[in-house]
């Protein structure tokens, strides 16, 4: 074997600089798991500083050996495995911190970084925005820049001979590692299941509907989906995008139906046709939103008898899809008894004062038009649209919203005219989704978010088939005129702070901020198999197989490669001494051009001593080349940047 | 087992003349390059990077790995111009005694850019790191053991680095023949040399040494202060040094009879001793063994003659 290269005494600063590294890779992940995982590792951080700078021993085998363990059965308690997504990365937190605390030769050291890049891979697995993204590439850069500083044995490297080299090797790295992001040929799926966790997090809406859970998905300013039109885009009082519809009711809480509707695109008329795509943000759940009503499903997708979107799969990755609809449309004419008895089922005994109510008035109204009108009144009095209702009796509780309380968000109006539509003898089922959005001025498209969720109800009547009733809108038609920041007031801390800009500065950096996540999201995050076809048919290559796009592969790597190669090491070829010849030549034709040529016997400082004499205003340049010249040939010779400098001397000098 | 074929195959492709004629210029066809372990462990690590992203579909994953990658790429060009165009020259050897230390000297000087890390080993043994300053020359100076006297040969060098990542090894091979001769490590125990020696002739030549005040002569840059007649000076006579004569009462020869000893290692440590303590006393010494006679004489460079002589004998 060759000796192994020394180990050099791992120099306090570099220990330092390959800990501070780790801080910074960790520190996002400690916002996100429990706190005793963020605690644990900078308390073992802080040791192995500690070791470092006071020089201590590292701790026996048994100690690092027992303190695994003790991380691994607290991983294990905290998250009931050690694989998944959370448990995973805490174990890998935890684990590196341990490495750590053994690190003392140089490629335990290296592993240790390399620990450190996976440990960048793992914030992907909750992020991959650009504010994120930016953060990594600093972390990676420090990590660099760390590596060299390991690697400059013998000395000890400044602060900017530490990052400078890592930057340099970073950006020289960038069009060869844009060359392979697109080329490299992605796999359709994952190559192994994913644990259950992975896309845990997420929020958006649910399978059931109670009183207050949408309420508490509004106040987040994720976003749901975004939209774009294809031409114009329809009022927002049409903009109902339909998610789960709720026909099972037990007194407090509306559910799907445990077996789908049988599905069927049949309706009556068909106008106001839009086509557009959505780009959906991953919600684990096989729902996709629509327009009412969908007419063209997307592949891969298929509609429920109740005009539900459906994906095959649930929708674990962004999702796009073109959709079209009729936002003028009649359906459901001819529907089933099952269906409709389903519609018309509640629990007698709870919410009696409302099922009273209800009854009631179907005997005052034996319309249903005026019947609707009713209820509208009635809303109309004396209730208020509220993102903070109060909370509502458990057993009865749309008796405790519709007499008592009288403040409520859209799942209590939803939920309420549905109970009365049914207690009145009219089939009603609740539709969740979201109502309207937002336009960014930047790019047209239109933002839907969290915020945005809401709660409708439809009705069924003999001759015009199902019917959207909003009650909502009659207690706030801003709501669905103007969204629901208008409506409400603004909605989070974010918000608040715009609404409170005059200027409106603000809205444009968020607007542009959300155009440019916008184009990340699709051309970044969402490059799959999809898209590169799509970038390869755009240069004119139909079909893209793996073969081609190897082969592509192959060809950049050499050309970009080749073109990076050159450009470093044309710069670094050492310089001339005849360079400077060239540039006195250049000179000295100028000088005889003018009428004083040069003696071919006459050395530079002669010849400087007679353009003095004849050319006095000339003799500072004059000198100032002929210094350089000389430096340059008989000196110590000359950098390349001292050689350029000269011939730009050369270049500017005019004989006067 | 890689390493030790990489060297033979290295050897073999590359059989320098030897020794070479310095300048040595580390053009690209002397420069060889590959992987180090920690840079097998990076491949590895990429792997595992890139699977992990297909996995996860994570964009910004395929993004860090091919960052990664292409650094990777981009550091082996860094590795190797890092040591191209480097100038080597042989530098300073001086002689040792035998369970000193010996240091064979490389000036590097680099034409263009700065140079960090650049480390220069002999087969087998630790390397020394020099930065070599862009326009600067650097003597490297090797530390090696020399147990034995005789002539310490160098041998090939290898100069390599590994800056700035640490996952290419960059080296090429210079040879210089660069040797540093061992004298005998003189024994201490053999005491003065043998007085009986003093030839016939009593009269008493006087050579210069300390031990008798003789004459003030001028002063001469680097005398030694205690030698400077400080009393003239206050006499505003000038700077003066005193000058002592030693009774070189006759010639000493230093020879391989006298010298008893055991065996002939044994007896040339007895003879550098008294090279040594001649000179020391300033005596005239001349130095008799078998094959080489050497006429007494004093002085810096008769000294090294003799050592020498005994360094070199037998060989």
């Amino acid at each position: 074997m060759k000796a192994q290269p020394p180990s050099p005494h791992l120099d306090v600063r570099n220990v330092m600089w390959l800990l501070a590294a780790m801080v910074f890779v960790v520190a996002p992940h400690m916002l996100r798991l429990p706190y005793w995982v963020g605690v644990f590792f900078l308390v073992v951080v802080a040791w192995r500083a500690w070791i470092a700078w006071a020089a201590m021993h590292h701790p026996s085998r048994w100690v690092t050996a027992l303190l695994t363990l003790a991380a691994s059965v607290a991983t294990f308690t905290q998250y009931g495995r050690i694989f998944g997504r959370e448990a995973g990365v805490t174990l890998l937190i935890v684990m590196s911190s341990l490495k750590l605390l053994e690190t003392h030769t140089q490629r335990e050291v290296t592993l240790s970084i390399y620990l450190g890049f996976f440990l960048v891979l793992t914030n992907f697995l909750f992020s991959q925005g650009i504010p994120l993204g930016l953060y990594m590439l600093v972390c990676v850069w420090i990590f660099v820049a760390t590596l060299v500083g390991f690697n400059r044995v013998g000395s000890s490297p400044t602060l900017s001979e530490r990052l400078r080299p890592a930057g340099a090797l970073i950006i020289q790295a960038l069009p060869l590692m844009v060359a392979f992001f697109i080329l490299f040929p992605r796999a359709q799926g994952p190559l192994w299941a994913l644990p259950q966790d992975t896309r845990a997090g997420s929020t958006g809406l649910s399978d059931t509907m109670t009183p207050g859970n949408i309420s508490n998905l509004i106040k987040s300013d994720a976003i749901a989906f975004r939209v774009q039109f294809d031409g114009d885009r329809p009022p927002f009082s049409k903009l109902y995008w339909r998610g789960p519809v709720m026909t099972e009711f037990d007194g407090a809480t509306w559910s799907m139906p445990p077996i789908a509707p049988p599905g069927g695109l049949s309706y009556s008329k068909r106008e106001m046709r839009s086509t557009y795509t959505i780009t959906l943000e991953p919600h684990n759940k096989t729902w996709l939103f629509a327009l009412d009503v969908p007419a063209v499903v997307p592949p891969g997708a298929y509609a429920l008898g109740d005009l539900e979107l459906r994906d095959r799969r649930p929708v674990a990755e962004r999702k796009r899809y073109e959709v079209t609809s009729y936002l003028d449309y009649r359906y459901g004419e001819r529907t089933s008894r099952a269906v409709l008895e389903a519609s018309l089922r509640f629990d007698e005994s709870r919410n009696p004062r409302t099922v009273a109510l209800a009854r009631q008035w179907a005997r005052e109204s034996p319309d249903a038009r005026a019947l609707l009108a009713k209820v509208f009144q009635y809303y109309n009095r004396e209730f208020t649209y509220t993102l903070e209702p109060p909370a509502l009796d458990r057993r009865d509780p749309y008796d405790d919203f519709l007499f008592e309380s009288k403040k409520g968000f859209c799942e209590h109006y939803a939920g309420s005219f549905a109970l009365l539509m049914r207690a009145a003898g009219i089939p009603a089922r609740i539709v969740t989704g979201y109502q309207g959005g937002e336009v960014n001025p930047i790019n047209h498209e239109l933002v839907v978010r969290q915020a945005d969720a809401h709660a409708w109800t439809e009705i069924w009547l003999p001759d015009q088939g199902w019917l959207r009733v909003d009650p909502t809108a009659a207690v706030s038609p801003l709501r669905v005129e103007n969204g629901v920041n208008a409506a409400l007031g603004p909605i989070g801390v974010m918000n608040s702070i715009i609404a409170a800009d005059p200027l409106g500065v603000l809205v444009n950096i968020r607007n542009a901020w959300q155009a440019m996540n916008s184009q990340w999201d699709q051309w970044v995050i969402g490059y799959n198999t999809d898209k590169q076809r799509q970038f390869f048919s755009s240069l004119g290559f139909p079909s893209v197989d793996w073969r081609t796009l190897g082969f592509w592969l192959l060809v950049s790597t050499f050309v970009v490669g080749g073109a990076v190669t050159l450009g470093l090491l044309v710069r670094d070829r050492p310089p001339r001494r005849e360079a400077s010849l060239v540039a006195w030549n250049r000179f000295c034709a100028k000088l005889a051009a003018a009428g004083l040529p040069r003696a071919p016997h006459e050395g530079p400082l002669d010849f400087l001593a007679r353009i003095k004499s004849a050319r006095p205003g000339c003799g500072e340049p004059a000198e100032d080349i002929t210094g350089r010249y000389v430096q340059a040939r008989y000196g110590d010779g000359a950098t390349r940047e001292e050689l350029q400098e000269l011939a730009r001397r050369v270049r500017r000098f005019r004989p006067a | 087992m890689i390493a030790n074929l990489r060297q033979s195959i290295s050897d073999w492709i590359f059989r320098a003349s030897v020794p070479e004629t310095p300048p040595v210029t580390l053009v690209q066809r002397r420069i060889f390059i590959l992987p180090t372990r920690q840079g097998y462990t990076f491949a590895f690590t990429m792997l595992l990077l890139l699977v992990s992203s297909i996995n996860y579909a994570l964009s910004l994953g395929f993004i860090l790995t091919f960052t990664l990658v292409s650094m990777a790429g981009v550091a082996m060009l860094h590795t190797w111009r890092n040591l191209a165009h480097l100038k080597l020259r042989p530098g300073r050897c001086d002689p040792v005694f035998a369970g000193d230390t010996a240091h064979f000297g490389v000036t590097v000087e680099t034409p263009s850019l700065t140079r960090f890390a650049i480390a220069v080993r002999r087969r087998g043994e630790e390397p020394v790191y020099a930065d070599v300053l862009a326009h600067e020359s650097k003597l490297v100076s090797l530390p090696v053991a020399a147990p034995r006297r005789g002539l310490l040969r160098c041998g090939r060098l290898e100069i390599y680095t590994r800056y700035p990542v640490g996952l290419f090894h960059a080296w090429s091979y210079v040879d210089f023949d660069l040797r540093v001769i061992v004298y005998p490590r003189p024994d201490p125990a053999a005491g003065s040399p043998p007085q009986h020696s003093r030839s016939a002739s009593e009269e008493g030549i006087p050579v210069p040494g300390d031990e008798e005040f003789n004459m003030l002569r001028a002063y001469h840059a680097g005398d030694a202060p205690k030698l400077i007649a400080w009393k003239a000076l206050a006499r505003e006579q000038g700077l003066l040094t005193k000058e002592f004569s030693a009774m070189a009462s006759s010639e000493l020869w230093l020879d391989w009879n006298e010298a008893h000893a055991p065996d002939t290692e044994a007896r040339l440590s007895v003879l550098s001793h008294w090279v040594i303590q001649a000179e020391r006393y300033g005596q005239s010494y001349g130095l008799r063994i078998p094959g080489v006679s050497i006429p007494p004489g004093r002085g810096e460079a008769h000294r090294t003659r003799c050592l020498e002589a005994l360094a070199l004998f037998g060989a």
